[in-house]
């Protein structure tokens, strides 16, 4: 399956949920420490021996640790900048019109966008100054500010299910559940004793979600019964950087980590790693399953590398 | 943090050699290679609009010629003497071992190709500038120059201007690398991690000072426990599959306002909750403190141990990757850069560390310094801990740690010495990092122990014993008359006896809290500030302390709360706050309400001190020094302003300007011990340890119950090499010290 490079170290990679073949990453100089970010829109080719074209390629000012795709409009992406703004690009647009949006309230990194997928007219913002911002594309400020975390918020993410329902994941050790319509969490998951880097909810049970962290491992929660995982899947050598559940098959998640590596896995059964890949040369810390083709996967890491592959199939073989 | 106001310059951090280094190609090229000053015009750019169609139109305005790096253009295709020639040099300097390098870790070289291939990309992306030669330029470099320094290859300081990293280049390389050291060395002990990072920063000739985010996961740790207990009382009721979400929320509503932590504590430990709130966080402020004190001195010794950790890992991979590498060589010293300058590294000098460790514990008390003391909100870190770790320590001296008491004895220049002998004997070796960490959370349960026993005494006022005020006909008015005269210490005694007399006495409260803050003791002061608010809840200036209070805690909800209650109360503003709001204040609004009460009423000093204060909440410190300087014209003789000021510069990292305002705040009042003490902060900031001893000496002889000069005298003798005159300090012999460190 194709690769593509990007001139600096990537990210974040997300499947577009609009269309099968187009990919977002977010790319960071200098491993994100220092530089700047560009965001590339990519398409891959329907034969898969030709080669990724980019689409498009913004640039900012400082590096950009994560994107995501508008649930409303399948030109616009979101853009988790270092420099603690959040930008909206428009594909339709001219690049110079672009950034279409830049919403600069975060005092510190953004680490994470998520755009709503049920009620698709807002996204959160989570960022290493504790932080949890929900916005809208058409207000100019945020529409409410999230702060009970004690520590860098790495991750927030939809519900799938409850429109107003989100997780976050911070380093001060602990996943909370917020509903936008209460003025604070509605609970606190003490998932790991270290960093969370990284969280995500089950596709068919909106009562499970899944948590990465620097303790290596990824647990698997059940939120009516927080104080036991459902799973605990051991395996990554070093810190998790992300994890995400199948949209197609209900007991799959997948994960990277610094250790290099993209992990399948079915947190139901008892060996629980489906698959270990191997194909990334520096930390993977980007990963997605695209929606529109079930097992399309696609993993980004700071050795400028972009792959997209079929679960099952070698990475690298093309 | 306001760590990319840093970086741009263009709010906080005026960064002189950003804007003149522009005027010369180089300049230029390592504008581009930062992005510097595209930043600057980003940051223009990016000031949310108040508009709120959803058109796009009025985004357009952006010229294609501001992309980052578009600057590079000139200077690199002009093919400038001085550029081109730093290119080559760079190139034949290190590109080779660069690419191969990569090429090792390909083993395809076909893959660089990939993006070589830039025929594929549309027109309008090509810029040969941005083409990834900023960023090969800069990480090439980095890495070559690693190499070349390793190879012996003499490496031309030409190109090191550069390279030149800005404050906020630095910044963002200490936040975040440390935070990524975090996720990276997570079987580490928390020392083990700060020193990583220390050790590269310092190879970086990078401070670790104040403004960071302190790596303290775990830090809220016993405030989670208490939550969950709640909430578990709370979830143990069975939940339909999906129920769980209303009963939260209907479970929420004894939860439901912006305080719900401190409710929680206050179910947890009565009256006092907020009290143990304070009590945990300091216990994670001396936490980071003890992580900090260690890295500090075992910097240079854990860089072998990184190197150690690298290479235990066979994995050929880890082996080879880049960023490994990076962090390895950069750990192992073979890189400084200092101001602008790249040097090859000799050993970091012992001093250096003393020094970063002196401002770390000194820096930020500056704002500390200002008001009340501090509930420690944890996120208040370094700026707040140092003080805190202090008063913690007189209270706590019991259980108090030896080494900390045997680090201040050291001879500063013995330091690293002997605990490189330490390490030598594996007393801190790496395998003993656990025995560091059990040692330490024994440390920390003593703390908790001493805290529980010591909760029902905080955050109550403490009255003195033989108060010859008591019985005073009028305490306030004798109180007020001292005040004026500057006897602080008298005052508080009056107006002890005033608050005991008329204990629902808002003004009596407010001055006793407002004495303690001017004498230095934090505790005290914001003890009788929140008396003074209970009796009286709209009382101006009350509002107006405790916003700064938490300002200082950085206590974000808490000051926004007192400071719109400040503008609600307020006879000329209380129209343009509306009462709907106090709900859920954010930021943004309430700085708007600000900025429209400065538009009503230009000419009203106390809101442009609100927004002074705002504007160091959010860290736009020269913003903040602006509103403070309008302010001074309105109300020249404000000598708490002046002090404000100076506290304000200090934390943007302008000493030199905060002493003059200091010095201006002495002028107008010469008994203001907190001035004093804060001068003291700045000139050690500056290295100036002989100039520090004196300005603290000076306060304590005002007011020898300053307990955080106490300890700030200490740092500042043992840096100073004065450990001659540590024991005076324990013994706390004003006259010996004064006869010593006399102030010209």
């Amino acid at each position: 399956m194709p690769v593509f490079k990007t001139p600096f170290n990537g990210y974040s990679v997300k499947f577009s949920p609009f269309y099968e073949n187009r990919i977002a990453v977010a790319t960071a100089q200098n491993f994100g420490i220092l530089g700047n970010g560009r965001l590339h829109v990519l398409e891959l080719s329907s034969n898969p021996a030709l080669p990724i074209t980019e689409i498009a390629a913004y640039d900012t000012a400082d590096g950009i640790y994560d994107v995501t795709w508008s649930e409303s409009h399948d030109s616009i992406t979101v853009a988790a900048v270092a420099d603690g703004s959040v930008k909206l690009y428009d594909l339709a647009l001219p690049p110079t019109s672009n950034p279409i949006r830049s919403f600069h309230e975060h005092t510190r990194e953004v680490h994470s966008v998520d755009y709503n997928p049920v009620r698709r007219d807002s996204f959160l913002s989570a960022a290493w100054d504790d932080t949890v911002k929900l916005w809208t594309v058409d207000r100019p400020t945020s529409v409410r500010t999230f702060k009970e975390h004690a520590y860098c918020v790495y991750s927030s993410v939809w519900n799938p299910r409850h429109a107003d329902v989100f997780a976050s994941a911070s380093g001060d050790c602990t996943v909370r559940i917020w509903d936008v319509r209460e003025p604070g969490s509605t609970m606190i998951l003490p998932a790991h004793e270290h960093e969370i880097l990284s969280c995500d909810w089950n596709k068919y049970d909106e009562c499970i979600i899944a948590t990465g962290s620097v303790d290596k491992s990824v647990k698997v929660w059940d939120v009516r019964s927080y104080r036991v995982p459902v799973a605990v899947l051991n395996g990554h050598g070093y810190a998790v950087r992300k994890v995400k559940f199948s949209p197609h098959v209900r007991n799959l998640l997948v994960s990277c980590s610094y250790d290099m590596t993209v992990c399948v896995w079915d947190f139901m059964v008892e060996d629980a790693l489906v698959s270990r890949y191997d194909h990334h040369t520096e930390f993977a810390v980007g990963v997605d399953m695209s929606v529109l083709v079930e097992g399309l996967l696609a993993s980004t890491g700071w050795d400028e590398l972009v792959y997209v592959w079929q679960h099952g199939t070698d990475p690298r073989a093309s | 943090m306001a760590m990319r106001d840093l970086i741009t310059g263009a709010t906080s951090c005026p960064d002189p050699s950003a804007s003149s280094s522009s005027q010369n190609p180089l300049g230029s090229l390592a504008n581009a290679l930062l992005g510097s000053s595209s930043k600057n015009q980003e940051r223009l750019k990016e000031i949310p609009t108040s508009t709120s169609t959803p058109s796009a139109s009025q985004f357009y305005s952006q010229p294609h010629t501001q992309l980052p790096g578009s600057e590079f253009d000139k200077p690199f295709l002009d093919a400038n003497s001085q550029g081109s020639e730093f290119l080559n040099r760079f190139r034949s300097a290190g590109a080779g071992g660069f690419d191969e390098t990569w090429d090792e870790i390909q083993g395809d070289g076909n893959q660089l190709r990939l993006y070589d291939g830039r025929g594929q990309l549309p027109p309008q992306l090509h810029q040969p500038t941005l083409d990834g030669t900023p960023q090969r330029v800069l990480s090439t470099f980095l890495h070559s120059f690693l190499d070349s320094s390793r190879g012996g290859i003499p490496f031309h300081p030409a190109p090191l201007p550069v390279l030149g990293l800005s404050e906020g280049d630095k910044q963002c390389i200490r936040d975040r690398s440390s935070i990524m050291a975090r996720h990276l060395f997570a079987d580490k002990s928390e020392e083990f991690i700060h020193a990583q990072v220390n050790a590269l920063l310092s190879s970086l000739d990078i401070d670790s000072n104040v403004r960071g985010k302190g790596p303290m996961p775990e830090r809220h740790r016993e405030l989670e426990d208490y939550w969950n207990e709640s909430q578990g009382n709370l979830i143990q009721g069975a939940h339909a599959s999906d129920g769980w979400i209303t009963e939260f929320s209907q479970n929420r509503e004894r939860y439901d306002n912006p305080d719900a932590w401190a409710n929680s504590f206050e179910q947890q430990h009565g009256a006092n909750g907020w009290a143990s709130e304070f009590e945990h966080s300091q216990l994670s402020s001396v936490d980071q403190m003890r992580g900090m004190n260690m890295s500090n001195i075992a910097a240079m010794e854990q860089t072998r141990m990184l190197a150690n950790t690298l290479a235990q890992n066979a994995d050929p991979k880890f082996q080879n990757s880049k960023f490994l590498q990076f962090v390895s060589k950069m750990s192992r010293g073979e890189l400084i850069i200092d101001d602008n300058q790249v040097k090859e590294s000799a050993l970091p000098a012992p001093g250096d560390w003393a020094t970063e460790y002196q401002q770390q514990y000194n820096h930020g008390d500056a704002w500390a310094g200002e008001f009340l003391n501090n509930k420690a909100y944890p996120r208040a870190g370094p700026e707040l801990w140092a003080n805190e770790f202090a008063t913690e320590r007189q209270q706590n001296g019991a259980a108090d740690d030896q080494w900390v008491d045997e680090f201040s004895k050291l001879h500063v220049n013995d330091w690293a010495e002997e605990f490189g002998q330490q390490i030598g004997e594996g007393a801190f070796g790496e395998g003993s990092s656990d025995n560091w960490a059990q040692a330490y959370d024994e440390f920390l349960n003593e703390q908790v122990a001493a805290k529980q026993r010591s909760d029902s005494s905080r955050g109550v006022y403490v009255f003195s014993d033989l108060n010859p005020y008591v019985g005073h006909p009028n305490p306030l008015k004798e109180g007020q008359d001292l005040f004026r005269k500057g006897l602080l210490s008298e005052a508080v005694l009056a107006l002890e006896a005033e608050v005991l007399k008329n204990p629902e006495n808002s003004e009596g409260w407010r001055l006793l809290g407002i004495a303690h803050a001017e004498n230095d003791d934090d505790q005290q002061a914001i003890a009788a500030m929140m008396r003074a608010q209970e009796a009286d809840p709209t009382n101006l200036e009350v509002l107006l302390a405790l916003g700064v209070s938490h300002t200082n805690e950085l206590e974000q909800n808490a000051a926004l709360k007192y400071l719109f209650g400040w503008l609600r109360n307020h006879p000329k503003y209380g129209t343009i706050a509306p009462p709907e709001m106090s709900d859920s204040l954010y930021y943004a609004d309430v700085a708007r309400l600000f900025n429209e009460a400065a538009v009503i009423s230009p000419d009203d000093a106390d809101v442009h001190i609100v927004l002074g204060v705002l504007y160091n909440l959010s860290r736009e410190y020269d913003k903040a020094i602006a509103a403070f300087e309008q302010a001074l014209k309105l109300k020249p003789q404000d000598y708490s302003l002046w002090n404000k000021l100076g506290a304000t510069q200090a934390n943007s990292v302008q000493s030199a300007d905060a002493i003059a305002a200091y010095q201006q705040a002495l002028d107008l009042k010469p008994n203001y011990v907190r001035a004093w003490a804060n001068m003291g902060i700045s000139y050690a900031n500056q290295g100036m340890y002989d100039e520090s001893i004196r300005y603290y000496v000076r306060a304590l002889a005002m007011n020898p119950k300053a307990e955080n000069a106490w300890q700030y005298l200490r740092i500042s003798l043992s840096c100073a090499s004065r450990n001659d005159m540590l024991e005076a300090c324990d013994s706390r012999n004003l006259d010996l010290l004064q006869k010593e460190f006399p102030l010209q």
